[in-house]
């Protein structure tokens, strides 16, 4: 079946099998390898996207369910000028270690910055709830969210 | 901060002056076109590989850029034209003898390429102590992350259907789940020897014997832990090509390339030279990455379709099927004096094997010397055993037997603090080991800092006005 959609503001049309979830399509039909398969179930969220602003499993999410929506992944945060804050304050502060569980990570802080500018360690914590890092602990990753609001605010950057 | 030598801070300070004036100034990148523009160019700069003394500057991870823009590849972000995959067939027994492998009705699914059996294996043994554990498993399963067919097609979807066509017909035998009930003479043998034990350790010092007569106290308790599995996020994978000139390239997840590239050898019998291992960033190991998995059966199933092929196991697979921690039963009798002087240990370790050795040689030796804990005990005696049983093969995970042990011996170090009155710390550091102490196996130990750790942690976390 046809799936259109909108993924990093480039319009993408793509055949797939309507078993096909949006993260296959993804990775598979469009080559976006930043979101990642942890557990296909819903629960380790390293495929985190953000579809029409909502962060979303995209592995729990059919492909053409997503026909017709914006679709954001990791690819489309950075810009050559500039990495995302979330992105920076996570590289400077050390947040990754494999780095798995990153793009998804990313895209959760992502999503929660945008709707609310200063979150408070209890709602980064709730944001990233359904996101699991094995290597870290998630200290620096919070650090580094509330770092990155308070880029996002000084500057207004983003 | 750390302290550390103020000429040191010196040094370290002008140098990172300069290099932040030194710094080019960051243009931006024209972008061709309005393609999507995702990534910036300019290196990150670690202050740690500066000629500098890097105690105490701020190193960046050299790998942390390409991690938060999603590019970092893992195996399974790579592919290769004409690429297929594979999905292995799990025993659907703890413990069964295998009667017969049907594949016939797999193979005729369209998609479906090629199919395995363990019998068409060279060498179908591996293992990084003893090489026990089947790559598929021919004759007999022992567990049910037992492999016993694998089948190649052009996705996974049809990969997955096809494992459901497989007939295989299975005579269940006794199993065992419990480490103890595995010990005794009734229970099934489950590699066949008279005993299920397959490696043990003892250690001696002094006599513990007399050392327990001679105590004001005696404390007796078992402790237990159980199975840990590592849940790295990125599941094992790996992607195998066997090309027209007879040699093997895989590229995989393992975290021990070389050690890889033997077993690799060993069981597709072919020379080292012919095989290329090709290690990647690995999404999380924890030890359970520290040997082959499904590599010989994808190599296999190239050879067999003249593609490459990939493999990433399910979470399930993941589960069932790839080692986890040695659950412990842990006894320990340790004579105490009034004032707090511990005088004499007794141990005796029963390791869960799980149904294949992994890296239990290991396990078993680390746990063993360490059994003790770090006090000086002059009477000492540490019996332990590892012994199959019908369940996931235990391995290698951080520390290697380290916290079984430590949960135990520190768990009992509480007991004796609460009955005796003493101070739980006090009592710690009335035993510690110190500069030259002697471990269990006669080690002189260095550099020995636990009493001043334990001071300064105490102090910083309130241990006293806790107390209070
Ligand atoms: S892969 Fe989607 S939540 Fe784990
Ligand atoms: S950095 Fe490894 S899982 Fe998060």
């Amino acid at each position: 079946m046809k799936v259109e959609i909108t993924v990093n503001g480039e319009k993408k049309i793509a055949d797939v099998s309507p078993e096909t979830t949006l993260l296959k399509m993804l990775r598979d039909e469009f080559d976006l390898t930043g979101a990642k398969l942890g557990c296909d179930v819903g629960d380790c969220g390293t495929c985190t996207v953000v579809v029409d602003g909502e962060s979303v499993n995209s592995c729990l999410m059919l492909a053409a369910r997503a026909s017709g929506s914006e679709v954001l992944t990791i690819e489309g945060l950075a810009t050559f000028q500039k990495l995302h804050p979330v992105q920076q304050k996570f590289e400077d502060l050390g947040a990754l270690q494999c780095g798995y569980c990153g793009p998804g990570m990313i895209m959760s802080a992502k999503n929660l910055l945008d709707k609310n500018k200063s979150p408070s360690v209890d709602e980064i914590r709730d944001a990233l709830a359904g996101n699991l890092c094995r290597c870290t602990g998630y200290t620096k990753m919070i650090e580094a969210i509330q770092e990155a609001a308070k880029e996002i605010n000084t500057t207004n950057a983003l | 901060m750390v302290t550390r030598n103020k000429d040191l801070q010196k040094t370290t300070e002008s140098l990172l002056k300069k290099k932040d004036s030194q710094a080019p100034s960051k243009k931006p990148v024209s972008v061709p076109g309005d393609n999507p523009v995702i990534y910036p160019l300019d290196l990150p700069e670690s202050d740690a590989r500066l000629q500098t003394p890097a105690v105490g500057a701020r190193a960046t991870r050299p790998d942390g850029r390409l991690h938060g823009l999603g590019q970092t590849k893992y195996i399974d972000d790579m592919s290769f034209p004409h690429m297929i995959h594979a999905k292995i067939l799990r025993s659907e027994y703890a413990h069964a003898k295998i009667i017969s492998i049907d594949t016939s009705a797999a193979e005729a699914i369209p998609g479906v390429l090629a199919t395995l059996v363990g019998d068409e294996i060279p060498v179908n043994t591996f293992g990084p102590t003893f090489q026990d554990q089947p790559v598929l498993a021919d004759t007999i399963v022992r567990h049910k992350g037992d492999g016993v067919a694998a089948v190649a097609a052009v996705n996974e979807q049809i990969a997955a259907d096809a494992l459901e066509k497989i007939k295989v017909v299975y005579e269940p035998l006794e199993a065992v789940f419990d480490p103890q009930e595995a010990l005794k003479d009734s229970a099934p043998k489950i590699h066949g020897d008279k005993t299920n034990i397959y490696t043990s350790k003892i250690i001696k010092k002094g006599d513990v014997e007399k050392g327990l007569a001679e105590s004001d106290h005696i404390f007796q308790r078992q402790y237990s832990t159980q199975m840990v599995e590592h849940v790295p996020i990125e599941p094992h994978a790996s992607i195998a090509l066997w090309d027209g000139n007879g040699r093997v390239s895989v590229w995989s997840s393992l975290g021990r390339i070389t050690l890889g590239r033997e077993d690799l050898s060993r069981t597709l019998s072919l020379p080292q030279s012919k095989i290329r291992l090709i290690g990647t960033i690995v999404g999380g190991n924890f030890g359970g990455k520290n040997e082959i998995t499904n590599e010989p059966i994808l190599a296999l199933l190239s050879k067999k379709t003249g593609r490459p092929v990939k493999c990433v196991f399910t979470r399930g697979d993941e589960f069932i099927s790839s080692t986890i921690r040695h659950p412990f039963v842990m006894d320990y009798t340790t004579g105490v004096n009034n004032d707090g002087k511990i005088i004499a240990r007794k141990i005796k370790l029963i390791l869960d094997g799980g149904a294949y050795c992994s890296w239990t040689g290991t396990t078993i030796g680390k746990g063993s010397i360490l059994a003790a804990g770090p006090y000086n005990i002059d009477n000492l005696f540490v019996e332990s055993y590892a012994v199959y049983t019908n369940k996931t093969t235990t391995g290698a995970m951080r520390g290697f037997g380290a916290p079984q042990v430590c949960f135990a011996y520190e768990s009992q170090m509480d007991e004796i603090a609460e009955k005796l009155g003493i101070d739980p710390l006090e009592l710690r550091l009335k035993n510690a080991f110190t500069e030259g102490s002697a471990s269990p196996t006669s080690q002189q130990l260095q550099s020995v800092v636990l009493k001043e750790s334990l001071k300064q942690a105490s102090d910083r976390f309130g241990w006293k006005e806790w107390k209070k």
